[in-house]
This record gives C-alpha cells, sequence and structure tokens, in this order.
C-alpha cells in the first residue's frame, strides 16, 4: 500500500495551487548554513507501526532565512508535528536532509534549536526556576550559572517573581511563558513551537502571541511556529507555509505584508482577510478533496 | 510556596488530632463497654491491663523470638518481592508482545484471593522459613506488578520528548524523569506490598507454623488468653500503621507537585 502511495504522488504534477518547486527552493542557496537558517531538503517520512504503514510528508523542501518568523499551518493529520519533530532532531526522517544552523539535524541540537510543546510539556515536580534550569542541569552547567541564566529568561517572558512556582500553581498562559523561558535558556538561534497556545483561551492566546512577538523582537531568534489557527498565522507570521491533507507537501507559502509590530487593529483590515481567505481556500480544498 | 507549607503543615496538624480523637473514642468504648456492663472483663480486659500486658511481652524473650522470626520473613518476602516485581513489571510494559499475553494473566491472578493457596505452598515447600516468605512473595508480587504497570503508564511521552529534546542521555531520562514521574505511584506500591505481605505471612503462620507472632496470636486465642491476644493484636496494628504512615508522609513529600 505504502508503496502504491508513493508511486502515485511522486508521479503526479504538484497541484494547481502549489508553487513551482524552482521558486520554492530559490531561498536556499542564500541562507544554508548560516546561524539560524533552516533548510530542509526532500524530506519524506513514513510511519511504520508493526506493518501499518501511514506516509506522513511527501518531499518537503523548505528554506528559512535566519531571523523569520514562519507558521505552518495544514489540516488536522497532515504531518505538521512530524515535520517539526524532524526539524527538532527527534525523529529521524526517512528521506531527506534537515540542516539547522549549519548542523545535519540527525538528533537534537539544543545549542541550535529550542523546542516549546503544548502546555503539559513542563515537569510538574519541578518549580518554574527548575523546569527551566533542566536543560542546562543536564548539561552540567554550573549551580549558580544556571540559576542566573534561568531567571534571566524567566524575567524575559515576564515571570520575574514565580520562580518559586509549581506548574499547578501557574496559569495556562504563564505556564508556556515558562515553556518559552526554557525554549530559550540555551540561547539556540532557532525556536520552533507545536501549537504552544492551542490549549489556551482566546484572550490569552492574543496576549501569548504579542508576547512571543516581543520575545521575537528582542531576542532576534528565527521562529518555527505550528498553529491550527488561521488568525494566529495572519497575525504572527513574516510567511506562512502551508500544508496539503496527508501526506503533506507544501502546497503554498504566503509573504504576510503586514507592517511590524503587528497590532490587534490589524486583524480587521482587509489584507488581514484576504490572508485568511487565501488559507482556508486551500485547505479546505484539501479537506473536501480527502 | 510558604503558603503550601503553611496548609500542609496545618492539614499534618489536622490528622494528628484526628488520629488522637480516633484512639481516645476507642479507647473510651472499651472502658465504656465495661463499666455499662454491655461487655464483661472475661470477654474484653480492661485496656490498662492490656496495655500492661503488651509492655510485658516486649521484655518477654521468647515474644521477641517470635517477632524476629516474623519480621525476618517478612522482611525477606519484601525484599524479594518489591523489587522483583517492579523489575518484571517493567520489562513487560517494555515489550508490547509481553504486554499483550502476560498483563491481563496478571490482572486475573490478581483477583483470586492468594490465600486459597496456602496449602499447596504448604505441600510443595512444608513448614519452614522459606514456606512463608514464598507465600509472602506470592501474596505480594502481583500487586507491585499492577502498581509498576501503572507507575510507567503515568510517564507522559511529552515529558520523555522534551527531555530528549534538549539533548537527554537514557540514563538522564531515566533518571530525571521517569523516577520523579513514577515516585508517587511507586511508593503507593511500597505501602500496599506492606499490607498484602503481612497479611500473606501472618495468615501463613496462623494455619501451620512452629514459630512467629502469627502462630502466638493463633495459640492465644485458641487458649483464650484474652489479655495476650489483645496485646498481641494492638503490637501488631501499631507496627504496620507506623510503617504505613511513615511511607504515605515520605509519599507526601513526593508528590506535593500533584495539585
Ligand atoms: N509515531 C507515529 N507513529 C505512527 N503514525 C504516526 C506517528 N505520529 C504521527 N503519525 C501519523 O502521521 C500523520 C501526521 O501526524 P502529525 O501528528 O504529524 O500531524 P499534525 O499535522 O501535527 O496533526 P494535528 O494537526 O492533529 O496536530 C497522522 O496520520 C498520524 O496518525
Ligand atoms: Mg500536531
Amino acid at each position: 500500500m505504502s508503496t502504491m502511495a508513493r508511486g502515485t504522488t511522486a508521479g503526479s504534477p504538484a497541484s494547481a495551487s502549489a508553487v513551482p518547486r524552482s521558486e520554492a527552493k530559490a531561498p536556499l542557496r542564500i541562507v544554508a548554513s548560516a546561524p539560524g537558517a533552516v533548510s530542509v531538503a526532500g524530506v519524506s517520512h513514513t510511519y511504520d507501526v508493526s506493518g501499518r504503514v501511514t506516509k506522513a510528508l511527501d518531499e518537503i523542501d523548505l528554506a528559512i532565512a535566519p531571523g523569520r518568523f514562519v507558521v505552518i499551518v495544514g489540516p488536522s493529520g497532515c504531518g505538521k508535528s512530524s515535520l517539526l519533530m524532524m526539524m527538532t532532531g527527534l525523529t529521524k526522517p526517512t528521506a531527506g536532509t534537515i540542516v539547522c544552523g549549519g548542523r545535519p539535524m540527525t538528533e537534537p541540537d539544543p545549542d541550535v534549536v529550542g523546542v516549546v510543546f503544548q502546555e503539559a510539556s513542563l515537569y510538574p515536580w519541578l518549580t518554574a526556576q527548575d523546569n527551566v534550569e533542566f536543560p542546562l542541569s543536564l548539561r552540567r552547567v554550573p549551580k549558580a550559572e544556571r540559576a542566573a541564566r534561568a531567571r534571566e529568561k524567566l524575567a524575559l517572558v515576564g515571570l520575574q517573581g514565580f520562580e518559586d512556582r509549581y506548574p499547578h500553581e501557574l496559569s495556562g498562559g504563564m505556564k508556556q511563558r515558562v515553556s518559552i523561558a526554557r525554549g530559550l535558556v540555551q540561547n539556540p538561534s532557532i525556536l520552533m513551537l507545536d501549537e504552544p497556545f492551542a490549549a489556551l483561551d482566546e484572550q490569552t492566546r492574543i496576549t501569548m502571541g504579542d508576547e512571543l512577538l516581543r520575545i521575537w523582537a528582542e531576542t532576534g531568534k528565527t521562529v518555527v511556529f505550528v498553529t491550527h489557527s488561521l488568525s494566529e498565522a495572519a497575525y504572527l507570521a513574516d510567511e506562512i507555509v502551508v500544508m496539503s491533507a496527508r501526506p503533506g507537501r507544501i502546497i503554498d507559502r504566503i509573504e504576510v505584508a503586514l507592517p511590524r509590530p503587528r497590532t490587534y487593529e490589524m486583524m480587521s483590515t482587509p489584507h488581514f482577510a484576504e490572508l485568511r481567505e487565501r488559507i482556508w481556500r486551500q485547505i479546505r480544498h484539501q479537506v473536501s478533496e480527502g | 510556596m510558604a503558603a503550601a507549607f503553611r496548609r500542609s503543615a496545618a492539614r499534618r496538624l489536622g490528622g494528628l488530632l484526628s488520629w488522637i480523637g480516633l484512639v481516645g473514642a476507642i479507647a473510651a468504648a472499651w472502658q465504656a463497654s465495661l463499666w455499662f456492663g454491655v461487655m464483661t472483663p472475661e470477654l474484653l480486659p480492661p485496656i490498662g491491663e492490656v496495655l500492661a500486658t503488651a509492655v510485658s511481652l516486649l521484655g518477654r524473650p521468647a515474644f521477641l523470638a517470635s517477632v524476629g522470626v516474623t519480621l525476618a520473613e517478612v522482611l525477606v518476602a519484601f525484599a524479594i518481592a518489591v523489587p522483583l516485581g517492579v523489575a518484571l513489571g517493567f520489562a513487560i510494559s517494555e515489550s508490547s508482545y509481553w504486554s499483550a499475553i502476560l498483563k491481563p494473566i496478571v490482572f486475573l491472578i490478581f483477583s483470586i484471593p492468594k490465600t486459597i493457596f496456602l496449602p499447596m505452598f504448604i505441600l510443595a515447600f512444608g513448614i519452614n522459613f522459606g514456606q512463608k516468605v514464598g507465600f509472602g512473595v506470592f501474596s505480594t508480587i502481583f500487586i507491585v506488578l499492577i502498581s509498576s504497570f501503572s507507575a510507567l503508564d503515568s510517564v507522559k511521552s511529552d515529558h520523555v520528548r522534551v527531555a530528549r529534546a534538549y539533548g537527554a542521555s537514557p540514563w538522564q531520562i531515566a533518571w530525571r524523569v521517569y523516577m520523579p514521574a513514577m515516585a508517587p505511584i511507586l511508593l503507593e506500591a511500597v505501602r500496599l506490598a506492606m499490607i498484602f505481605n503481612l497479611t500473606g505471612i501472618l495468615l501463613a503462620e496462623m494455619y501451620a507454623s512452629r514459630a512467629g507472632l502469627g502462630q502466638l496470636i493463633a495459640s492465644w486465642g485458641e487458649n483464650y488468653m484474652l489479655k495476650e491476644l489483645l496485646a498481641g493484636i494492638l503490637l501488631i496494628a501499631a507496627a504496620a500503621i507506623l510503617f504505613n504512615e511513615a511511607v504515605r508522609w515520605f509519599e507526601a513529600r513526593c508528590e506535593h507537585w500533584r495539585s
């Protein structure tokens, strides 16, 4: 069954809305090995769980210049998380290569990529401070330096004074601030986030988006952000990468022309509506096809 | 966090007070039933006499020898059942093949009262130290197995993934993620294991034995030595409660983070 799927998708031409290959690949040459650059080349992935074969990703090419804020959207189950897991080095793709900051991501490299997952990923038995120190303690950074660096990152995300709180004593938004601080504590040049605000209510979600943009502006990291929310995508991104239904392919890359800093009012501009429209048209098309 | 400590201190004080209240109420009911003639001293000796007997028992070499025998059986069985149960539980959980085959069997056996197998242990091993330990291990190991299954299940894959993303070695993942996540459930397993273990071994001693506390209790009962019987019950109950509360105290320290 997998060979059949591979045969048909590899043989068929890119769908009408897809950006031509050459154009999608164009930035690759410019950014290849700079710190903060991400390059995904020819990545395909097939899960094989004791004979149950799922083709999750098909020939993904994606180049991200340092300091960019890139948001990945796509229908549920299209392989966004899988792609992110591969970009962080947590999973090896069955084909293709991924290079972040000049290093091939064959295994996680916390000096290059910091990761933020959904809300439940903090260790409930550690305080906010100890959660942020955790990546440093794994590498036996001296206690005093560890404490200072974690405190600094907690302050960056606006959690000064909450160092001794346990996760269950923090709100959902605060927990994600801690996760972001933890993602930044080793000073990676790239931050990757998989639906970090999905579990939050809408107000907190918007606030957290603004916070992330502020932190991004202050630190100059490259950000790769996966979301389900079209508004979140349009509000945060420099560029939106739209994926097809499974097996995930890149079917559109959209430059967001909204000026920075972004404000809540921009959500009611015609350009914002157009962006949402354009993403939704393609995702809906994918969903009805599948 | 200071507030959390104050809250837990208050809770502990409340717990202590309710304990004192409970013991006081039992003692009062005991004495009242004698004063009002509900019980006769032949059926229920006065509490003061029972306590005095308990104290004197602690000075009798024969009693202390029995305590030694039982304690040795309990500790050896415990030292085998808990690590073996945890190791087997992890090994079974580790393989999806063996999980599918063995987990249902473990749950099936767990539901059977272990006491009915005691005669078979006597037939197989005779009446001796090894038979008591064997029956203790058999009574205990299934609850430990089941607890270690759920201890492993309680480890969130997200937590493991985070550690991997930050470059943790397998060893670090075991110690920094698995251990703290599983600690509350494993400590609870230790507590339950001791209850099952004590029950199994005392029963084995009461049923057929030449030594040990269970054998003493049984013979005091048969010979209508109520003061000794009640004193023995009080002492064993106190020891079991003490162990249980000590582990619970430790558990509470390890799981303060569970909201
Ligand atoms: N570890 C795995 N083993 C087998 N199949 C998997 C595994 N992880 C993901 N898949 C499958 O691969 C496909 C893509 O999954 P993935 O989680 O990457 O999608 P997603 O776009 O992140 O979905 P969502 O929007 O729901 O988060 C799905 O069909 C999923 O069932
Ligand atoms: Mg996902």
